[in-house]
Order: C-alpha cells, then structure tokens, then sequence
C-alpha cells in the first residue's frame, strides 16, 4: 500500500478506535463515510455511539447510512491526519469534500487523538526519559510538589515527576494528591516541547489543561533545561537570536506632572482644574484636551474615595522599567477621590490583602511609602477602609 | 463636521495577505512583509515598476527595530521611489489606508500600495503596549491591552448569565468563521455546545476577560493597492471603491471609568459612526451594510463595540448575537474573516479588516464569502486610549452626495 | 475650600513653575528575538561551520548581493537559491573612525568601521577593521576576514578583518 509521510491509510485506521476518546464523546450519534481515492485509498465508515467507537473497513461501493461524507485523495488525508497539510486549505482548495453533516467534522480532533507515524520522530515517552539529565536541581529549592504527566495516545502514558529536597524521582503513573496535573495528548506534547505548539493556544483550545496549584505550574519551565531535540528530527536549522533591549533614559516632568510628583512627597495630591469646562484632571496635565485650552488652577483633591474600577490580574506581565515579572494576582483601579466628579477617577494598585473583598463602590485610602521620591510608588497602594 | 473634498475617486485594485500564525522563523520581516506585497501585485496584475508610492507601517517598539521601513526597502518595493512610514497604534493598519486613499484621491500619486506587518514572536507585546503610557505614571501601572471593565460593565447592564453566555456566543462565532479561512492564526473548531465549558474553565487573563476571549499574537503581513479611478477602470475588472473614512481620538485613558454611566462621554467609535454615517445619509447602518470588518480585540469589546459602531441602544447587540444575525448568511455579517481573535499581527490588523472587507465586496472571499452579493462594507480599526478608524467600501460608484458642507 | 470639598488652589508663578520642574531616571527593558529566516539562517551558518562567506546573485540585474537577501529590490526577483560563495578578501571602499565609548558598541573606541567589498561580490558589508592603526587605512586597502573563535550566530562570527 502506498505511504505518505511515513504511513499509509490502512495505518491510519488500523489505529482509529485505539485513539478514541469516550469523555468527550458524550451523546455523539454518528456515522462518518471515508471514501480515499487514488493510490493507497480505500473506504471505511467510522461509528461514533454511546460513547464508543466501530471502525469497518467497507469491500463493496455502498457505504450505507451515513451522517457526513469525507471523500479525498490518500495524500491529502494521510497529510492533513499527520499535520503535514492544512486542514482548512485542503478544504477550502477542493481537495477535501464533505458531505452531509459538517458539525462532526469540527468535532473529529476532540473524538480521536491524533495519529502519529509509529517510526516518526520523538515520543513524549522519549522526552519524559530525558527529564532527569535535563533537571535543575538548583530551580528546585524548597519545592515539594508531585507533577503529574497525562498524555494519551500513542507513544504517551502517565508519569509522576516527584521533586523534594531538590531532587527528582520519575515513577510511572499518576500519583494520588498531585500538585499539579498536566492532561495533553502524546503528539501535541512533543510538540509543545520542540517549540511546534504554542503553550496559551494550546490551553485556549483546550488540549492542554493544567489543574492544582497555579503557583507551581508556573514554575515548572524553570525546573528542566529545555529539550533539545536530536538532529534527525529537525528540519534546517533556522537562527533565532534572542535578546534583551535595556537603555538608560530621562524624562522631563515639566511644572505640572512636577507640581503633582512634588505634592505626593508631602502626602497630597493635587488636581488641576480646566478654567472652561471645570474638570479636575489626575494626574494633572498642562491643557484641557477636551476644551483645548490650558489648565493651571492646582486643587487638593483625597486622599480617600470610592473604588469605581478594580482589574484583577492574572496575567504575568513585564515591568516594562525593570524587565522584571509581575507578581500575580494584582489588582489596579480607577478611584474616585474626595473632590472629584463623574470620570474623575485616579489610577492606582489595590493591596493585595484587600484585592477579593473590594467592590465597586468601597471607600479606600492611600497607604504611603516611608520615603517618597516624588513617584508613583510613593503611595504603595490603596486599602480598604474598614 | 465638514466633510472632506475628495479629489478623484479611489479604487482598491489588489490585495495580498501571508498566512497568520504564531511562528515565522522561516522568514525575516522584510521577506515575509515580501510576501504579501507579491501577492497584492499578483493579484492586481502589475509589476514593481507600475507602484509609485508605498505607504508602510506597524508598531513601534514591538519588534525593538528602529524604522523598518529602511531595511524593508529592499522587499516593499519603494526602492527610488516615494515612501512613507506611519505609526498610530492598533490604527496603524487602517492609518496607512487613509493615507493611500488621500495620496491617490489628491492626484499626487495614481497607484499606492499600502503595507501593514507585524513579527510578534519577535518581540513582547504586552511590554510594548505598556511602554505607550505616560513614563511617570500609567506604565507604572499598566498591563498592556488586557483589561475587564468593559465585561464587569456588561455583567452591571445585563445580568451575569446573559453577558457571559453573549460574549462567548460570539467568540464561537468568530471561531466558526476563523475555521473558513485557510489564513486564520487560531480556528479551535468551537461548537455552541463548548459555552458552558468555556465560561467556566478558560483560564482567566484578568477578572472575566479569560483566554478564549482574548486576540492571539500573531506573525503576518498584508497590503492592499490603490488606484485612481480612470487606472482602476482600466486594471480591474472588479474595482472596490472607498466611499469615506473617518478617524477619531479622544484622550481617555484617565477618564473612563465612573459610578454613574450616564457621566461617561459616548465613545470615540459610537461618535466615529455617528459623524460618518450623518455625513453619509446613512440612517440604519445594519441594514445599509452587508458586511461589517471590526478590529475585536476580545470577545467582549466585540460585543461591546457592535452597539456603538451599529448606533444601536439597549440590548439590541446582544439580540443580534443570540439570534445569529452576525453569522455568515445573517442579516449583517461580523468579520466572515474570524476577525482580530483569530489573528492579530497587530501593525497588519487593521488593514487585513479593509482587505478582507474589499475582498468580501469583490465576491471573492472564497469559503468565507457572504452570500447574496455583498454591495457596502465597513472596516474597523482600533488603537491607543481608544482611537478609530473607520472606511466605507463600496461596489458601485452609485452613491450621492450628502451634506457636503454640513 | 469650594464647593466640592477641594483646597481651592492658585495660579503658579513662573518661578514656581521652574521649581517644580523635575528630571527622572527611568528605563526601558524588554526582551525581543529576531528570526533570521531561512536566506540568513543559511548565511550565518556558513560562516559559523565553513568559515565561508556566502552571497546571492541577481541573474536579472548580475548583481551579487552580501549579505544575502532573498528579493531584489529593483526587479523583484527571487534569490533565495541563487548561492555563490565569496573571496574572504576584498577591499576597504570607505570607513569610519570610531572614537566615543558606549555599551552598545563592539570594541573599546578608537576602533576602524569600514565598508568592505569582497572579491566577487557587488555591495559591500560594514565591518571592524583590526591591525592597522587607524591613521594608516586607506580607501582601497586589501583586507581578509579573520573569524571568530566563539560563535556568536551573527554577523560577528566574522570577528574582524585586517589587512592582507
């Protein structure tokens, strides 16, 4: 039988009801017809029901009832199968056709694991014999955790990584109370460790999901050297330099942000007043945008008031002024301060402590820094007034 | 708001998109900004040598190269010849739109390419985003686009189940449009049945605005050929006119949030409309326009936005989603492209909104073409502390003038 | 006090203007990457493992362009497989004396930036130029490039030139 990429239809099928997944396979009702044309094709009808999964392989020209219809030439399946070939572009080209019901096409990747060539590449079972020689004991500090490995389907399996007392054991498995569980098919985990799958769309897809502690999650790209792939199962290489850009700069304050900076020093903070339209702008800036005309009439305004805005962020962010991560979660908000109106608000962080028990709506007060510069940074945060 | 004076008309004659996606590594930006040149060329049927200006743009600090424009020279096709870089933002795409559309209408130049391009992967994203606030106060604080205000306002104006469930109905939507189009960056094979799942387990980037909601980062390239109207005629068989454009800024990083929402200002994208739309004669823009382009940053601002760039009031967005009326076959299709969820190469994301909407009038969207002749389309851009831009494409060069002075 | 519980303030004066008028310190940092592509990839890599200085040629224009570029900007054509391999040798068309020290900068000031067209090749590349006292080079000069030890997968793993 005639083989693309390194496997032929009958391969393919061969292995389909093995790569069933019956979780999410809940109330499909389903026949999908295979007709593969050309060299190294054949027909097969693939019964999705009561969360099982018939493959036959059909001899005659009749494929019986049928809810979708998927007719194309065995290269093209074989590609797009092994990702070789877009899925969409085949489709969109014509060289894909599907008849009947579309809904169960969109559905077939969550009902089968994907296929991989049995000699092709690296399996995740490869790269997880690789996480001792790739382990770093000094990443692993104080941590105590059980980091589970769930990757279904071919060259896959389940394992416990157990680090403590900065070493690591690997058993086969998965531990009963994990830290953290990783669940990701065999293939898109190697390809998520040779840099082919992106991890956040990987999540947002849902064909990773990592449960438990969140903090430790965070941490495990820290605990192994990144995989290095063998040459073989690399194509050209193609150079990639990573850096980081870090000037030195200064900016100029002018008299109003100055004015402001200064009054943060002596525990005030001041507004200034648009003479047209009354508005008190914080921080204040040298003209009304809005009236286009310029605003010098400096007002006390706080320092308590009313939250109108709390974000709370979960997203690991850059401090853009140090290059240096966020800890999360943090929370900034918009405040409405004594002597303020309407979208007067003042942008600041919320105390941590604070950060669930505030609503729109809570009274806060500054918490000031011992020594103020004239910065941002001289109020540290605000809390609630309890 | 005076109208401005169109010189001559201006027809869209070409457009050339990349793939979207998350790695380039293949490409340096100049090759891959090559690409979509080619391929506008290609489409237009013309050489180099038939451009005589190029307008070029993307993010600064994004990929901490200092005017690429330079270097690009080599790939766009503006050696010895006029070129202009522009840099607004998340506009930058629809800015070098408005520039082509004023350098050909002017009668300065009869053939303009315009070029969006942006290498994520190159750079950090969120930290260039962060770098565009003031230095002494708001980079301190801020975390680059990612913000759920405007899903905790929803949630206030609608109720928590409506507002959650509209806001992934939509990203659903998008997703189902994103799976016909081969360029898409993101296409999950999201079904209705997913919702559940999704409101509650996406992970959460800040407070309700959750991964699925939120635009990928993406690497890819577009442009988009002008032409004056006699060459337009006479290169094309299927020119698409630009009818209008509009763009407003507001400054309202520091003064958008209040108790009350009646003291909120109407935004920069319900007045981009309402001044665009008076000036037009236009007085039901959902009927008016088959196909609506928006830059959706997320879900949520998607949902958000269609009230304000449809002038509509109430709940009447919200409807339009439940009811599918945005879908490919409904009454006024959303992004048939996937829209900005589905790929982001940020510098290329507003003007692949004017493409894919010339694209859509020319009957030449391919899978995702909407059905029954598409004759007017509006595309989106958005940027900065909430700036817009808006374009008005047109098939026919049917329309009246309309309170030219007024 | 007015109406809404503010400190009515005043009109600053000039001179209070001026005091108030601050310079900060501030930084900027973040980490970027940048992608060769598979034309520079090529290039680079030559020169790391061949210690071979690779070009393309313009079969349209004849040009042979070092660096590399897949496009040629005047007709458009693809070069991407148009490989031919250069002279280590060429000579110095113009340069540059580099005299002010900063971090950015490859070598401790005064250091030779010149313009260097190798044998064979049309345009010329910016590189160091080492073993001759800056008031001694000359447009003109003939010079070899000496590659790096430690390769630091660009441009510099040519790690200078000097005279032949």
């Amino acid at each position: 039988m005639a083989e693309f990429f390194g496997a032929t239809v009958e391969d393919v099928f061969k292995t389909q009801d093995a790569r069933f997944r019956a979780e999410d396979a809940k109330g499909v009702d389903a026949v999908v017809a295979y007709d593969i044309t050309g060299e190294g094709g054949g027909r097969w009808r693939v019964t999705v029901r009561d969360s099982r999964a018939v493959t036959e392989k059909v001899t005659g020209s009749d494929f019986g009832a049928f809810t979708t219809k998927i007719t194309t030439d065995a290269e093209t399946f074989i590609g797009v199968t092994v990702g070789k070939i877009d899925g969409t572009a085949a489709f969109t080209s014509g060289r894909v056709k599907i008849e009947g019901d579309m809904k169960i096409v969109a559905l077939l990747p969550r009902l089968f694991t994907k296929y991989s060539p049995p000699s092709r590449g690296v399996s995740a079972r490869d790269i997880i014999a690789t996480f001792p020689e790739r382990f770093r004991p000094e990443a692993a500090k104080g941590l105590d955790a059980a980091i589970g490995y769930n990757l279904a389907g071919e060259g896959g399996g389940q394992w416990t990584a157990v680090v403590k007392d900065g070493r690591l054991e690997m058993r086969e498995g998965l531990a009963e109370n994990l830290t953290v569980n990783q669940t990701v098919g065999a293939r898109d985990y190697v390809d998520l460790m040779l840099g082919k799958l992106d991890p956040m769309v990987a999540i947002g897809a849902g064909r990773l999901r990592i449960t438990g502690d969140m903090e430790v999650a965070k941490v495990l790209p820290k605990l192994f050297r990144k995989y290095e792939p063998k040459e073989v199962e690399r194509g050209p290489e193609l150079i990639v330099l990573k850096k980081t850009i870090s000037v030195g700069m200064r900016f100029s304050t002018g008299p109003v942000m100055g004015r402001f900076l200064e009054g943060l020093k002596g525990r005030k903070i001041f507004a200034n007043v648009c003479p047209s339209c009354g508005r008190r702008q914080l921080p204040p800036r040298e003209v009304c945008a809005v009236c286009r005309c310029r605003a010098g009439e400096f007002v006390e305004v706080g320092p308590e008031g009313v939250l109108v805005n709390v974000e709370i962020c979960y997203y690991a962010s850059p401090d853009p002024l140090t290059g240096e991560t966020r800890e999360t979660p943090y929370g900034t908000s918009n405040i409405l301060l004594d002597g303020c109106r309407g979208t007067e608000t003042f942008w600041h962080y919320i105390k941590r402590e604070d950060l669930f028990d505030v609503k729109r709506g809570s009274r806060v007060r500054p918490v000031w820094a011992e020594s103020r510069t004239g910065s941002v940074h001289d109020i540290k945060y605000f809390e609630m007034v309890r | 708001m005076k109208k401005p004076k169109k010189n001559r008309n201006v027809g869209i004659i070409g457009v050339g998109q990349t793939i979207y996606s998350s790695h380039r590594e293949d490409v340096n930006q100049a090759e891959m900004v090559h690409e979509a040149v080619a391929l506008a060329l290609k489409d237009a049927g013309l050489t180099r040598d038939d451009i005589d200006c190029v307008v070029h743009g993307n993010m600064e600090l994004f990929e901490m190269v200092h005017q690429p424009d330079i270097w690009h020279t080599i790939a766009t096709g503006a050696y010895g010849k006029s070129a202009f870089r522009l840099t607004t933002g998340g506009t930058t795409g629809t800015t070098v739109v408005c520039a082509a559309d004023n350098l050909v209408a002017s009668g300065l130049y009869d053939i303009v390419v315009a070029i969006g391009f942006e290498k994520l992967q190159e750079g950090h994203t969120t930290g260039g985003i962060t770098n565009m606030a003031d230095p002494l106060w708001g980079r301190h604080l801020q975390t680059g686009a990612l913000t759920d205000a405007t899903a905790q306002a929803m949630i206030r104006e609608f109720g928590e189940e409506r507002a959650l469930r509209a806001a992934m109905r939509m990203r659903v939507q998008m997703d189902k449009h994103a799976c016909l189009n081969p360029n898409s960056h993101r296409s999950f094979g999201l079904d209705y049945s997913q919702i559940d799942d999704l409101m509650k387990n996406s992970p959460r980037l800040v407070g309700e605005l959750r991964l699925i909601h939120m635009c990928s980062q993406s690497d890819g390239a577009c442009a988009v050929i002008f032409a004056g109207e006699e060459k337009a005629k006479k290169l094309s068989d299927k020119p698409v006119w630009v009818r209008d454009h509009i763009t407003v800024h507001r400054e309202e990083t520091f003064t958008m949030y209040s108790l009350d929402p009646a003291d909120r200002d109407p935004s920069s994208h319900r007045i981009a409309a309402q001044r665009l739309f008076e000036r037009n004669g236009i007085t039901n823009p959902v009927e008016y326009f088959d196909v609506f382009e928006m830059y959706d940053p997320s879900a949520w601002w998607g949902l958000d936005w269609l009230r304000d760039f449809m002038l509509l009031d109430g709940d009447e967005h919200l409807k339009m989603v439940e009811n599918d009326e945005i879908l490919i076959g409904g009454k006024m299709v959303m992004n048939p492209s996937g829209g900005v969820v589905a790929a982001n190469p940020i510098g290329a994301t507003a003007i692949v909104r004017v493409a894919e909407a010339a694209l859509q009038v020319r009957g030449d969207a391919g899978r995702h073409q909407a059905p029954g002749g598409v004759r007017h389309a509006l595309a989106s851009g958005f940027g900065g502390t909430y700036w817009t831009v808006l374009v008005m494409l047109e098939k026919d060069l049917d329309w009246q003038e309309v309170s030219a002075d007024g | 006090m007015d109406a809404t519980g503010g400190k009515r303030g005043e009109q600053q004066t000039a001179d209070e203007e001026h005091a108030c008028c601050k310079v900060v310190e501030g930084k900027l940092a973040l980490p970027y990457q940048y992608f060769a592509g598979r034309v520079g990839s090529r290039f680079i890599i030559s020169l790391r493992d061949g210690k071979r200085i690779l070009g393309v040629r313009c079969d349209a224009c004849g040009r042979v362009f070092v660096p590399p570029r897949q496009t040629c900007e005047r007709c458009f054509s693809d070069l991407s497989e148009k490989w031919v391999e250069l002279s280590d040798t060429g000579e110095i068309v113009n340069f540059t004396v580099v005299r002010y020290e900063d971090r950015h900068l490859p070598r401790k000031p005064p250091f030779v930036l010149a313009l260097i067209r190798l044998r064979g090749a049309d345009t010329p590349m910016a590189h160091i130029v080492e073993g001759v006292a800056p008031e001694n080079v000359r447009i003109g000069m003939n010079v070899r490039a000496v590659f790096a030890d430690k390769t630091t997968n660009c441009i510099l793993d040519i790690d200078h030139f000097e005279p032949v």
